[in-house]
C-alpha cells in the first residue's frame, strides 16, 4: 500500500499549477521569516517585558524559574491578549476590514497597563510596518493601517503590525499566531541569556520545552474573544522596571 | 398598565435582579443625592458626610449578604458637575458557591466636569465553586476625576479555601472625554488551569486614578509617592505603579494578608486624595 506522502508527491509532480503554488508558498514563507528573524531591526533586543525587574526582584533566578515565569505569562496573558489580537488582525486583512484592525489595536492599547510595555510594543510595531509597506506588494489594509499610525489615529502595536505583515505575506492565521508566540518566547530567552546564569544550550532547551505550549497557545488564541489577561505578577514587575536603579533593558 | 410582578418570572427575580440608580448634584458646599431608586436586594441608607470635603458618602448595602448563583445586580450612578461622591460597601462582597449559573454585577458610572468619584468597595471573596462576573463602565467628562479601587481575595483562607472558585470574570473600562480608554479585563478559571505565580499571594488589587484636570507635571511625583507606599510593606506586598493610557496612573498589587491589603489601600487613598483634593482619606466608620 502506498503512503499518503507518496500519493501527495505524485499529485504535486503531475500538476504545474501545484509547482507554482509550492514556489509561492516558499516565497511567502521567506518573506514572513524576514520579519520574525532576530536579524530584523524591530528593536526587540532592547526590551525584557519586565523580566529584568523580576530577576532583580528575585522572582526569577534560574532557567527553571524563567520557564515557569514565561509559561505563566503565555497561559494566562499572551495567549488571550496579544495572540488574540494577532488573530483578529489577520482576519481583518483577509476580510479587507481596516476598522477591525484599528479597533483591536486600540483595545490592546487600552489593556496594556504598563507604560514601558506599551511603548516597546508601539516602537516594534512601527519598525515592522515601516518596512512591510515598502513595494512591491502591499495590501490596502496594511497600507491604510500604516497611514493611520503616521497620523496618530492608531497606536500601532506590534502584535497587530506583525500580523498584518505576515497575512500580507500570505501566512495563514495559525502560522501567524504561532510565529508571534515563538518570536515572543525567543525574546524572553534572549533577555534571559543576558540576565541569568544560563547558556545558549539551556536557552534552546527552554524553547523546546515551550513548544507544546506555544502550539496550544496558537490554537486557543485563534478561537478566543474578547481579549483578557491575568498576569498580575508579570504586570507588576513590568511596572516596577522603570524604577530600577540599574537597567540593561528598556522595559 | 401591568402591575409589578404581573409576570410569573418577575416573582422569581425578586431579590435576585436588583437595580440601584443614583444621581448626585452639587448644592452649595455639599454634594446631595438628588434622585435615587432601588429595587431589592439593594438597600440604600441616607448619604453621610464624613469630613469637610462636602463629599457624599454612599454605602451599597445588599442585605442578602452576598451574591448567589443567578443574581443580576446593577448600580448606575451619575455625578453632576462639581459633585463629589465616595462609594463603598459595609463589608466584603461574598460570592457563594454555584452549581452552574453565574452571579453578575454591572456598574455604570458617569462623572461630569469638575466632579470627583471615589470608588472603594470592600474586597470580593469568591467562595469555593463560585462563578462571578463583574463589568464596570466609567465615563468621564472633561475635567472629571475618578479613583477606582478593585480588590479580590483568593477565597475564605480561614477555611483553607484558596483560589478554589470556579470562574471569575472582571472588566473595568474607563473612558475619558477625549475617547482615550483604560481597560482591565481578566478571566480566572482555577478549575481549568492553575492561577499561576499569583498563587503565592491571597489578594490582588488594582487602583486607577484618572483626571485630565491635574497639571500633568504633578503625576510623576505622585507616582513616586505611590511607589514609596508600595515599597513600605516589605515582602508581604508586591506592587507597581505606571503612567496610564488615560491621564493618570494605574496601580497593581498583590498582598499576602488582609491586614497588608487594608493598610496599603488606606495609605494609597490618603496620599492620592491629599494630592488631588487636599483632604485626607475619609474614616468610613465601618468597624
Amino acid at each position: 500500500m502506498r503512503s499518503s506522502a507518496a500519493a501527495l508527491l505524485d499529485n504535486v509532480l503531475s500538476s504545474p499549477v501545484d509547482w507554482l503554488s509550492i514556489n509561492m508558498k516558499t516565497i511567502s514563507l521567506l518573506t514572513g521569516l524576514r520579519f520574525i528573524d532576530s536579524f530584523f531591526p524591530s528593536g526587540g533586543y532592547a526590551y525584557s517585558s519586565g523580566l529584568e525587574a523580576a530577576v532583580q526582584g528575585g522572582a526569577v533566578r534560574s532557567g527553571d524559574d524563567l520557564f515557569l515565569y514565561v509559561e505563566d505569562m503565555f497561559r494566562q496573558g499572551i495567549t488571550y491578549r496579544e495572540a488574540v489580537a494577532v488573530g483578529v488582525a489577520h482576519d481583518a486583512l483577509l476580510g479587507n476590514d481596516l476598522q477591525a484592525a484599528l479597533s483591536v489595536d486600540h483595545e490592546l492599547h487600552a489593556m496594556k497597563l504598563g507604560q514601558e510595555s506599551r511603548v516597546a510594543s508601539q516602537q516594534m510595531g512601527r519598525q515592522v510596518v515601516k518596512i512591510a509597506v515598502e513595494p512591491p506588494a502591499t495590501h490596502a489594509v496594511l497600507k491604510n493601517f500604516y497611514a493611520a499610525m503616521e497620523e496618530e489615529r492608531t497606536p500601532g502595536h506590534y502584535p497587530v503590525a506583525l500580523s498584518l505583515t505576515l497575512a500580507n505575506a500570505g501566512w495563514n492565521k495559525m502560522e501567524t499566531i504561532a510565529a508571534f508566540c515563538y518570536q515572543t518566547a525567543v525574546g524572553f530567552v534572549s533577555a534571559g541569556l543576558k540576565l541569568l546564569p544560563i547558556g545558549q544550550r539551556e536557552g534552546q532547551h527552554l524553547l523546546e520545552r515551550w513548544m507544546p505550549m506555544l502550539d496550544d497557545c496558537a490554537s486557543r488564541a485563534s478561537e478566543a474573544q474578547p481579549m483578557t489577561a491575568w498576569t498580575p505578577i508579570q504586570d507588576i514587575y513590568a511596572m516596577r522596571h522603570s524604577r530600577l536603579e540599574s537597567r540593561l533593558f528598556r522595559s | 398598565m401591568p402591575t409589578p410582578l404581573s409576570n410569573p418570572s418577575d416573582l422569581s427575580n425578586v431579590g435576585r435582579v436588583g437595580r440601584l440608580d443614583l444621581h448626585y448634584a452639587r448644592q452649595g458646599q455639599r454634594t446631595i443625592l438628588a434622585k435615587s431608586r432601588c429595587t431589592s436586594p439593594w438597600h440604600l441608607f441616607p448619604t453621610m458626610y464624613l469630613d469637610d470635603s462636602g463629599s457624599a458618602f454612599t454605602s451599597f448595602v445588599n442585605p442578602s449578604g452576598g451574591f448567589v448563583a443567578g443574581d443580576q445586580l446593577s448600580i448606575h450612578a451619575s455625578l453632576e458637575r462639581d459633585a463629589h461622591v465616595v462609594f463603598s460597601t459595609p463589608s466584603a462582597n461574598r460570592v457563594y458557591r454555584s452549581l452552574g449559573e453565574e452571579a453578575r454585577q454591572t456598574v455604570t458610572l458617569s462623572v461630569a466636569s469638575g466632579a470627583i468619584l471615589e470608588w472603594f468597595p470592600e474586597v470580593t471573596i469568591p467562595f469555593s465553586g463560585s462563578r462571578f462576573v463583574q463589568a464596570m463602565d466609567v465615563r468621564l467628562e472633561k475635567g472629571a476625576t475618578a479613583l477606582i479601587w478593585d480588590s479580590l481575595a483568593s477565597g475564605r483562607m480561614a477555611r483553607g479555601e484558596r483560589w478554589a472558585f470556579a470562574s471569575l470574570r472582571n472588566e473595568i473600562r474607563i473612558t475619558t472625554a477625549s475617547g482615550d480608554r483604560l481597560l482591565e479585563r481578566y478571566e480566572v478559571r482555577p478549575d481549568q488551569y492553575p492561577v499561576g505565580l499569583v498563587s503565592q499571594y491571597d489578594y490582588v488589587a488594582s487602583l486607577f486614578v484618572v483626571s485630565d484636570s491635574l497639571d500633568p507635571t504633578r503625576w510623576p511625583p505622585l507616582r513616586g509617592i505611590v511607589a514609596d507606599v508600595l515599597a513600605s510593606q516589605g515582602s508581604d506586598l508586591l506592587g507597581g505603579v505606571t503612567e496610564a493610557t488615560v491621564p493618570g496612573m494605574a496601580v497593581k498589587l498583590v498582598a499576602r494578608s488582609s491586614e497588608v491589603l487594608v493598610t496599603v489601600q488606606e495609605l494609597l487613598w490618603d496620599a492620592i486624595r491629599r494630592a488631588l483634593c487636599g483632604f485626607s482619606r475619609p474614616f468610613l466608620r465601618r468597624y
